[in-house]
């Protein structure tokens, strides 16, 4: 039976469930350590939690194809974006299940065009940052279910970060957030997302950051000149951790790409489950096109196989 | 498109389990970027009227003195982007190795400063032999 995902500001027991997950699974060891993944230093273990920092990070450094100038790769800046998160997500539900030993639970949402709505000042104070959320922002994060205590190594850490230059490597530190300092003032506004779910087509040549279309609008390279947009914009606002290609380090990675699959689930809902380019398109798209393999554990899950996740899971309410 | 086709929940628990995502992981190797040599090079390609164009540009970016490895890039539309900031790109290198700069400052001592590099965790630091594992993989069933 399909499970419902709901916003997390809607419903505290899902919220609770979630916080309580996200510390689960970062204390449950994957059984494989940093050594296993070409990390360099000290062999140190990595969590269940940890293994979708890596898999993002891994499949971000993915280009397709090979060295393209355009930044495209296994899970950004091209049509995949939106596909490849959505099993990230599915698989990380699946784990919250698993540990929460719940298999009704539903990944939550962050619907954050309505903390957008309202003033700069007031997108800081969302009940979304009260300590029994997600907590608030700092260096370390203090306060709440992901909050830093350097007394209690129990608590929420971070444990693989990326440097400057691309390369992994092993921590032991709190999380970091920092609102609104980091490029843009502003969360994104329900009018943009009106404005993306307007868009008739899903992607268009050349299939990158410079493309037309709705993926190329929720991902965020379009819709103002430099400035991030959309996904990309709640990347920036929150800052800190959500900055690198480690961003699934702060758990609101998954509320962000949670409702960034609702608007999309939206789009498809309104323009037929629909995905470009198709397999005519050359061969420097492979990992791209509808029935390439997505970069995933199971080889046989392709960008079609996930237009309809009716099966596995519905949202509450689309924008 | 047959139910068959469509992803099911069987096969999302199966990818999911952490033996199953770790051993998919561990079977990459990790990208690599860049050739430690500092130069990053990108080739742009265009058609226009029937002719073909290429772009060349060649990077080589140094702060204070050093010559940096950055895996950076530049797009049709003259944006530059960097995978080290995967949700940035930007109208110049200038502002993006800013950006680079106040992300990733422990990377970027005051010149004449040693960088400053994070704690290096022991092999068992704030994880323990004791911590849970997750129970066998469900097999996925034949039909």
């Amino acid at each position: 039976m399909a499970v419902t995902r709901r916003n997390i500001l809607s419903n505290a027991t899902i919220r609770d469930q979630f916080t309580s997950g996200a510390n689960l699974l970062k204390q449950e060891s994957s059984g494989r350590t940093t050594t296993d993944f070409g990390m360099t230093g000290p062999s140190v273990d990595v969590s269940t939690y940890d293994l979708f920092v890596i898999w993002h990070y891994q499949t971000m450094m993915t280009l397709t194809p090979p060295g393209n100038s355009s930044g495209r790769n296994a899970a950004h800046r091209g049509s995949i974006f939106l596909p490849w998160h959505r099993v990230m997500l599915m698989l990380f539900e699946s784990n919250l299940q698993r540990v929460l030993n719940d298999a009704t639970f539903g990944l939550p949402y962050w619907d954050w065009a309505a903390d957008g709505d309202k003033t700069p000042g007031k997108q800081k104070q969302s009940k979304l940052w009260a300590t029994n959320c997600m907590g608030g922002s700092g260096t370390p994060v203090t306060k709440g279910p992901f909050g830093f205590k350097s007394s209690d190594p129990a608590s929420f850490r971070v444990r693989i970060e990326a440097d400057a230059f691309g390369q992994l490597r092993s921590v032991n530190r709190g999380l970091s957030r920092s609102f609104a300092t980091s490029g843009v003032a502003t969360l994104p506004k329900t009018q943009h997302v009106s404005d993306a779910l307007a868009l008739a087509s899903y992607d268009a040549a050349q299939w990158d950051a410079d493309s037309d279309g709705f993926r190329n609008r929720a991902e965020g390279w379009s819709g103002s000149a430099v400035e991030p947009w959309m996904h990309n914009r709640v990347h920036v606002w929150v800052g800190g951790d959500m900055l690198p290609g480690t961003s699934p380090n702060d758990p609101v990675f998954f509320l962000n790409h949670c409702n960034i699959d609702r608007i999309w689930e939206s789009w498809m809902t309104n323009n037929g489950r629909t995905y470009l380019p198709t397999m005519t398109a050359p061969a420097n798209l492979v990992g791209q096109r509808i029935d390439d393999p997505i970069s995933s554990p199971d080889s046989t899950t392709t960008p079609r196989a996930v237009l309809n996740v009716s099966s596995v899971y519905a949202y509450d309410v689309l924008p | 498109m047959t139910r068959k086709q469509l992803i099911s929940r069987e096969r999302i628990v199966e990818a999911a389990h952490p033996r199953a995502l770790s051993g998919f992981l561990a079977s990459r190797p990790m990208p690599m970027m860049h050739h430690g040599d500092g130069k990053v090079e990108g080739v742009r390609e265009a058609d226009h009227k029937g002719h073909h164009i290429v772009i060349r540009t060649t990077y080589v970016v140094e702060v204070d003195g050093r010559t940096l490895d950055l895996p950076l890039g530049v797009d049709n539309d003259g944006h530059v982007h960097c995978h080290s900031l995967p949700n940035y790109q930007f109208s110049s290198a200038i502002g993006l190795v800013k950006q680079i700069i106040d992300t990733f400052p422990g990377d970027f001592p005051k010149p004449g400063k040693p960088p400053k590099t994070p704690p290096t965790p022991s092999p068992h630091d704030g994880m323990h032999m004791s911590m849970p594992m997750p129970s066998e993989s469900p097999k996925r069933k034949k039909k």
